[in-house]
């Protein structure tokens, strides 16, 4: 493998550079959203609206209102944000892992990466 | 809830962060009884707190792991592939398999590991190998900066074909019972492919998150995550992972093993406990 270095296109220092800030970004965009969720729940509740919405009707677990929630700025929509893009971070950070390993040259990771993303993301969406 | 409550099931959080980083597992072992006993809180939207802790320890930790070198991200990959895999067989077979008898026996495992540990205690390294065969073949070897040493330690994984058995079942317990199996991760990695301890538990920490990611569409579909308990549990335990994150690097591998023994009795019993009955 290391007989083909002069394809390497990424280091392994900045292979692990990329996939380490996807993993930082996700973790302080997430966790910006629910502390914004949560300061803004102490000021109108959880179900309430910055806007003066009426207050939600669905449940707090119900995340089918997480846009038009995040439009009404209501407390619980941000907090659901956070946790949407908290659960996408592993999956995006198994999907730079494979053009990580592409980048690096080495084609057998490259396929086992695309393999664990595709049984990852199967498991997502096919179980519902 | 009250603003106190919050505080409270932060403060446990950081903590359940904190021994989760360092012990290479997701701290539901601190967060579901710390909310359904201390908090009463219902047992459903508990585990599926600590679902959501799982990925926030392991992506909290993760980001600085992987810059420290101390995650072996081809050993995660590859033995995710065996996660992964061994989880969807566990969903596709939950509804087959009694769960009593799989606790039971999981948690006979946990403890049986839990002996290993200790005949291990004051080992500080693995013995070192050259990197044979399948190691050899899939890159599965490498080195860490060890800061406590002041040194690269090289290593190799052995016993791959074991390891990667071991991750299978580890995938498979997640997807038939619902539940993180980072101790299993590690005990396989540790155990049986004898990589450095810190290696093991960084790398165990980085792959708990895909593990439970899989499974975690399925809690919300369920209406099993509410976001207003989840706040505190994963502000807290972000903070915590955090912050283990930039203790590991700098402890002693066998002090890391003090860390996970007690964590992975816990388990233990805790699992035994439930194939019997007794508790969540």
């Amino acid at each position: 493998m290391t007989g083909d270095a002069r394809q390497d296109r990424l280091t392994p220092d900045q292979f692990r550079a990329v996939v380490s800030a996807v993993l930082r970004t996700g973790v302080v965009t997430a966790a910006a959203l629910t502390t914004v969720g949560f300061a803004m729940s102490l000021l109108v509740g959880w179900e309430g609206s910055l806007l003066d919405a009426p207050t939600a009707t669905s449940a707090p677990t119900d995340f089918s209102q997480l846009l038009s929630g995040l439009l009404a700025l209501r407390p619980v929509a941000f907090a659901q944000a956070g946790l949407v893009v908290l659960l996408a971070t592993p999956v995006l950070r198994v999907a730079t892992s494979v053009v990580g390993f592409w980048l690096e040259g080495d084609r057998l990771y490259v396929a086992i990466t695309l393999a664990v993303l595709a049984i990852l993301l199967g498991s997502i969406f096919l179980v519902h | 809830m009250t603003l106190g409550t919050d505080a409270a099931i932060f403060a446990i959080s950081i903590a359940a962060g904190l021994i989760g980083a360092l012990a290479g597992v997701g701290g539901g072992i601190l967060i579901v009884p710390a909310l359904t006993l201390l908090f009463g809180i219902d047992i459903r939207l508990a585990i599926g707190a600590s679902i959501v802790s799982v990925i926030a320890t392991s992506s909290g930790a993760a980001a600085a792991y992987v810059r420290d070198r101390m995650t072996d991200m081809r050993v995660g990959m590859f033995l995710e592939l065996a996660t992964t895999t061994g989880a969807v067989a566990g969903a596709l077979l939950a509804a087959i398999v009694a769960p009593a008898f799989l606790y039971v026996l999981l948690g006979l495992v946990l403890l049986g590991s839990a002996v290993m540990q200790v005949l291990r205690l004051g080992e500080e390294m693995p013995p070192e190998v050259e990197p044979s065969g399948l190691a050899a073949r899939l890159r599965l070897a490498s080195s860490y900066p060890d800061a406590r040493l002041g040194r690269e330690v090289p290593y190799a994984a052995r016993r791959v074909p074991l390891g990667f058995v071991l991750m299978w079942g580890a995938g498979l317990v997640s997807g038939l019972l619902g539940i993180g199996s980072g101790a299993l991760k590690v005990v396989a990695m540790d155990g049986a492919m004898r990589l450095p301890m810190k290696v093991s538990s960084a790398t165990s920490n980085f792959m708990i998150g895909v593990t439970a990611a899989a499974s975690a569409g399925i809690y919300l579909g369920r209406g099993d995550v509410d976001p207003t308990l989840v706040a505190p549990v994963a502000l807290g335990v972000l903070a915590g992972a955090m912050l283990g994150a930039r203790l590991l690097p700098r402890m002693a591998n066998r002090h890391v093993r003090w860390v996970f023994l007690p964590v992975l009795v816990v388990i233990g019993i805790q699992t035994l406990l439930r194939g019997f009955g007794v508790g969540s």
